[in-house]
């Protein structure tokens, strides 16, 4: 009976474990190997399509140079102070309109016109009145993560159970207690969904605005690239967004599941 | 006679054109437990909601023994919390010191001990009536209110949870009123049961509560034929209001 069950819960289980791990990285890792394989047999023009191994060679060069840290440490900074300012105005805004009828009304209609209005739209209005600094392109971050942030923690406060709203008024709590018991925790799942969301725009915007109107970043990195056809760079800039992106991905993912850990339990107990 | 825990006299309350209830009048005893039968749709979820103040009634009064009484609604589909454990759904609205502790020790009092860091989502029905109940009973009320509580349970928990409450209620000398279109259990857990139908109650009579299975048939059967009887053959001698 042991010997079954260590044999059961022992190697195989770990096996498994590790097989689902590395399942999202198998797509990757063959296309890469697709690529590596179509530059060294010469099947691409590798001048046109430099091999994987080049691109890293290319990456490890710029980190020594010391020109790769900087371009991505002022993207992060770009991204996260837009994201914070952002996402900052359009929770409170998705607050202020979910919890109170006069501001919905008084705000609502302006947001949703504003929204409607692609922001990389934008972006000849904000260099015309900002320049091609800092703020131009922290503003484009902050207006592009703004409105998903403000639409989900607005249709999360305004879709939490009335039902639940009832029984806490019912069971005596003061208004503060039924937001942060009630309320909140009821909006915080599309709340996060919002920020999920909201981080990929940010990588977009970025990349769009470090491209157009920069000299510093990686989107600046990879257009200054393209002018000296420096295919390494231009696909090694590629690679890191997908890589920041990828990161962004897991932190909201971590993010949800340290708040919403109660969404993964389930299956009820026999009485 | 002691003063009434709750009375209502003469209330009516109306939605639009819709008149939910008509002059309606009956007063629950300190330690009693009342049980408020009837088909849906008859009035019966509005006078409880009327009673807990979630509503206010278009006419009529309600009188509570004390400004400050104390009362509990324990509802039909829970209304548990899905993010919070089973110990913070029941101590969620109680603020002294001691709160955990009195919080487990009403665990304790409905089976629920072992429970504290468990979430709704992992209890079976059975389960998490009783987590709603400990909650209810955790401001140690002195009116519980109980809106179909067992609407959604299977026969044998139903039976169970049935003799559970009624146990709680007796121990705790607690006033419950229960709200139920179950005749049998309105018999069975209730002292006095009252007929609400098209917005009038109807009906009143002792209830078997306690008493052997066949004088709880018998109560059933009575309130069974009031509830189905045409509503010209409504006894008016025995309507209340």
């Amino acid at each position: 009976m042991d010997q079954t069950s260590e044999s059961s819960a022992g190697k195989p289980r770990s096996f498994h474990v590790n097989w689902h791990n590395l399942l999202p990285w198998l797509i990757p890792v063959i296309l890469i190997l697709i690529w590596q394989l179509a530059a060294t047999a010469g099947w691409v023009n590798s001048k046109l399509l430099p091999s994987p191994l080049a691109v890293v060679q290319d990456g490890v060069r710029l980190w020594q140079t010391g020109e790769l840290p900087k371009n991505i440490s002022i993207s992060l900074y770009r991204a996260t102070t837009g994201f914070v300012i952002g996402g900052l105005a359009g929770f409170v805004l998705g607050l202020a309109n979910g919890l109170s009828k006069i501001s919905w009304l008084l705000f609502d209609s302006t947001i949703q016109m504003l929204r409607n209005i692609p922001h990389l739209s934008l972006i000849p209005l904000v260099i015309i009145l900002l320049g091609i600094g800092e703020t131009a392109k922290i503003s484009l971050v902050t207006i592009g993560v703004m409105f998903p942030i403000y639409i989900n923690t607005f249709h999360g406060i305004s879709s939490v159970d009335p039902n639940l709203i009832e029984m806490g008024k019912s069971y005596g709590l003061t208004k503060r207690q039924l937001f942060t018991k009630i309320i909140f925790p009821g909006a915080l799942p599309t709340i996060l969904v919002g920020v999920r969301y909201a981080l990929g725009v940010m990588w977009t915007t970025l990349i769009v605005a470090e491209t157009i109107s920069s000299n510093s970043g990686i989107g600046y990195m990879a257009s200054n690239a393209q002018e000296f056809m420096d295919m390494e760079t231009v696909l090694l800039c590629i690679v890191i967004y997908a890589l920041l992106g990828k990161v962004s991905d897991l932190i909201a993912k971590a993010l949800e599941d340290l708040c919403l850990d109660w969404q993964t339990k389930g299956g009820a107990a026999n009485d | 006679m002691t003063k009434a825990v709750v009375k209502l006299s003469h209330i009516y309350k109306q939605y639009g054109d819709n008149h939910a209830l008509r002059d309606v009048s009956f007063d629950l005893q300190p330690g009693e437990f009342v049980a408020l039968v009837g088909m849906s749709g008859g009035g019966k979820s509005t006078l409880l909601r009327l009673i807990a103040q979630l509503e206010q009634p278009t006419a009529g009064t309600i009188e509570y023994a004390d400004a400050n009484l104390v009362t509990r609604v324990m509802f039909q589909d829970g209304r548990l919390l899905p993010w919070m454990t089973t110990l913070n759904n029941v101590s969620f609205a109680a603020h002294d010191a001691k709160v955990q502790a009195r919080a487990k020790k009403t665990l304790t009092a409905v089976g629920l001990a072992g429970f504290e860091e468990t979430y709704p989502t992992e209890l079976s029905g059975g389960q998490k009536q009783r987590l709603a109940l400990a909650r209810a009973l955790m401001a140690d009320p002195e009116l519980l209110l109980l809106d179909e509580p067992l609407g959604a349970l299977d026969a044998l928990t139903r039976r169970n949870m049935q003799s559970f409450i009624t146990k709680i209620c007796d121990a705790s000398h607690l006033t419950t009123l229960l709200i139920t279109h179950d005749v049998d259990e309105a018999a069975r857990m209730a002292n006095r049961v009252i007929v609400v139908k098209n917005g009038r109650a109807v009906f009143e009579t002792p209830g078997a509560k306690g008493e052997s299975p066949e004088r709880v048939a018998r109560v059933a059967d009575e309130v069974l034929k009031v509830i189905l009887a045409p509503d010209d053959q409504a006894k008016e001698g025995e309507r209340l209001g």
